[in-house]
């Protein structure tokens, strides 16, 4: 328990330091920081909304810490600003609608990767050197040394464009409306097989590559060489002896790789023209939208502790020495 | 260094990868002999596919995309190195002194390498670049320097933490050597393939990430790069007309370099770690059980 709460003190140290990131960049930059924040707003924004947006992003009177501390009493009551290209749509608004694609192609995507990665890293482990090993592996590390993009788009190329199997953007069918019904869902999954699976095969290698070399350095202990001994069955040693040890680091490697999924599907939302938070941030960017921009680094941190902290609470169930610290 | 440069030689993945990156950097370097054309200036008529005159065809206002190909991949080559050196120079410092000091020093550094390692990366730039405006490759390669060498800190520490137990680092101790020469002359020669590890991944990151800042739209668009050949032609809508050849050149470009670094990589990885090492021993052993010379 003592080890949770000193995990959960971490990430609110973490939290926050980005939060400090997003206070100090404009401050730091040459020039009017309130200029900088809101020029891309030119005169579409009236006095008072201005006035608003100002006291959201701690621009007050006052010395530096109270302006920092007007900042943190925003974020940490929920509220990001609005939008400067939406105007006057909340950031959290915006951002939360389009989380909710996004966490659909990101879960998905991670769950076919990440099974489908352990089971061939653990296969490639077991007959290491063998033509299947190394096919694997080392596709499995070119896959993951390519921008998503880029397979996204030669994707997108080949099957969108060329062989005319799937549709080429949106999250679904525009001219259907959102409904629990089986046009509109089977729409969806239409539109959500092509980013989806582009996304799992630059994830898949990361995942096949960490179990194969944990499982590999594991084969050479002696309860192996014991269960082998004990004449045991190939399948039996491989799952229940090997697979299952080498699986704990796999899973705080999960961990890390959320980073890495968020990127991935960032690029991948932008080439297939699909609806989440990559779409919207590039166009925040494109408008120079920092409001926006500031938000996504906020809610994608908090994504990616509250990821953390599912995974130190799984280790705690994983791994007995944990709990009786 | 010898060893390594032979086991480099022995290792066909390693042989490959070299080959690879050896090919894109003399063509980088060959650029001007390789095409008459200015990468920058309009040497045609828009969106021509291939032809013996422009042979990658040209982009939507008539740039040649072979002379861009090919100048763009100085650019790439510069970035991924120049962040991937940086990068790997922060993080092995850091983590050679954390793991050597130890006590305050190392609870400092530790904490804050994993407070980077858990705010997500490329969010982080995006917000990093899009306040600085229109990042040039070299603002690029200086923001991944300053915040991607999290994950290198923390295996070169615990690395390390294990050589610092070795008796030859005890003995410099006794001698009397400055913690600065024992870190230098004992530590770093015996980290450095975890520190080559680090390196060729990061290099692999940098072009990456490069790419993609520049393709999200934060590059500067004077450069001329990969990355931004990439964003000119998707808001050209280049598939969309049909002007494969414009977004697929550099699609396969940065899938060759990113190719023949990652052999590279795998290649380092199993020359530092022999248990990863199944090539050739293997291979032989197979040899023999298939002549029924060898017994299980």
């Amino acid at each position: 328990m003592a080890f949770l709460f000193r995990r959960l003190g971490f990430y609110l140290a973490a939290f926050l330091a980005a939060a400090t990131v997003n206070f100090f960049l404009p401050r730091l930059m040459p020039g009017n920081p309130v200029e900088i924040m809101f020029s891309s707003a030119g005169s579409d924004l009236s006095a008072d909304n201005l006035e608003a947006l100002k006291l959201t992003f701690g621009f007050v009177e006052g010395p530096l810490w109270q302006q920092y501390l007007a900042y943190l009493h925003s974020v940490f009551t929920g509220d990001l600003g609005r939008s400067i290209k939406y105007f006057p749509l909340p950031v959290t608004e915006l951002l939360g609608r389009a989380l909710v694609w996004t966490v659909g192609l990101m879960g998905t995507a991670t769950l076919i990767s990440f099974t489908l990665g352990t089971v061939l890293g653990i296969m490639a482990a077991w007959r290491r050197g063998s033509t299947f090993d190394v096919v694997f592996s080392v596709g499995a590390i070119m896959a993951t040394s390519m921008p998503a993009m880029v397979l996204s788009l030669v994707a997108l190329f080949v099957f969108g464009f060329e062989l005319n199997w799937f549709p080429t953007g949106y999250a679904a069918d525009p001219a259907l409306d959102p409904a629990f019904s089986w046009p509109y869902v089977s729409s969806v999954v239409r539109h959500g097989i092509l980013p989806v699976l582009t996304l799992s095969v630059v994830l898949t290698g990361g995942f096949l590559v960490t179990m194969r070399n944990n499982m590999i350095n594991l084969l050479g202990e002696d309860y192996i060489v014991m269960a082998r001994a004990k004449g045991l069955s190939d399948r039996r040693v491989m799952f229940w002896y090997a697979a299952r040890n080498a699986l704990l680091p796999t899973v705080s490697s999960l961990a890390i790789a959320i980073g890495t999924v968020l990127g991935g599907s960032l690029v991948t939302e932008v080439v297939f023209n699909y609806p989440g938070l990559g779409n919207t941030l590039y166009q925040a960017i494109l408008a120079r939208d920092y409001p926006v921009i500031q938000g996504q680094l906020l809610i994608m941190t908090l994504a990616m502790l509250t990821a953390n902290f599912i995974v130190d609470v799984s280790y705690v169930l994983l791994d007995p020495r944990l709990r009786r610290a | 260094m010898g060893a390594v440069l032979r086991s480099v030689a022995h290792n066909r993945k390693a042989l490959a990868g070299l080959v690879i990156v050896a090919v894109i950097v003399a063509l980088a370097i060959a650029a001007p002999w390789l095409t008459e054309y200015d990468p920058t200036r309009r040497v045609g008529r828009p969106h021509q596919p291939p032809s013996w005159d422009h042979w990658l065809g040209t982009t939507r206002i008539g740039q040649d995309v072979f002379a861009r190909l090919l100048y763009g991949a100085r650019t790439s080559l510069a970035v991924g190195f120049g962040a991937g050196l940086l990068i790997t120079a922060v993080g092995t410092i850091l983590g050679i002194v954390a793991g050597y000091r130890g006590g305050r020093t190392d609870e400092v550094i530790s904490f804050f390498t994993n407070m980077v390692l858990v705010v997500p990366n490329l969010p982080l730039l995006l917000v990093l670049a899009a306040f600085i405006g229109q990042a040039s490759p070299w603002v690029i390669a200086l923001i991944l320097g300053a915040t991607s060498w999290a994950w290198g800190a923390r295996v070169t520490r615990a690395e390390t933490l294990s050589v610092k137990q070795k008796d030859f680092v005890k003995s410099a101790e006794m001698l009397g050597e400055p913690s600065w020469r024992i870190m230098l002359y004992e530590i770093f020669p015996n980290v450095i393939s975890i520190v080559g590890i680090n390196f060729v991944g990061s290099v692999i990151f940098a072009v990456i990430t490069e790419a993609t800042l520049e393709f999200l739209g934060l590059g500067d668009p004077k450069t001329v790069s990969w990355g931004m050949m990439l964003f000119n032609a998707q808001n050209a809508s280049a598939l969309q007309v049909g002007a494969w050849w414009d977004i697929l050149s550099p699609c396969f470009a940065l899938i060759a370099l990113g190719a023949g670094l990652s052999l590279l990589n795998f290649a380092v990885d199993e020359i530092a770690n022999p248990r990863l090492r199944t090539g050739n021993t293997l291979s032989r052993w197979s040899l023999l059980m298939r002549r029924g010379e060898g017994r299980l």
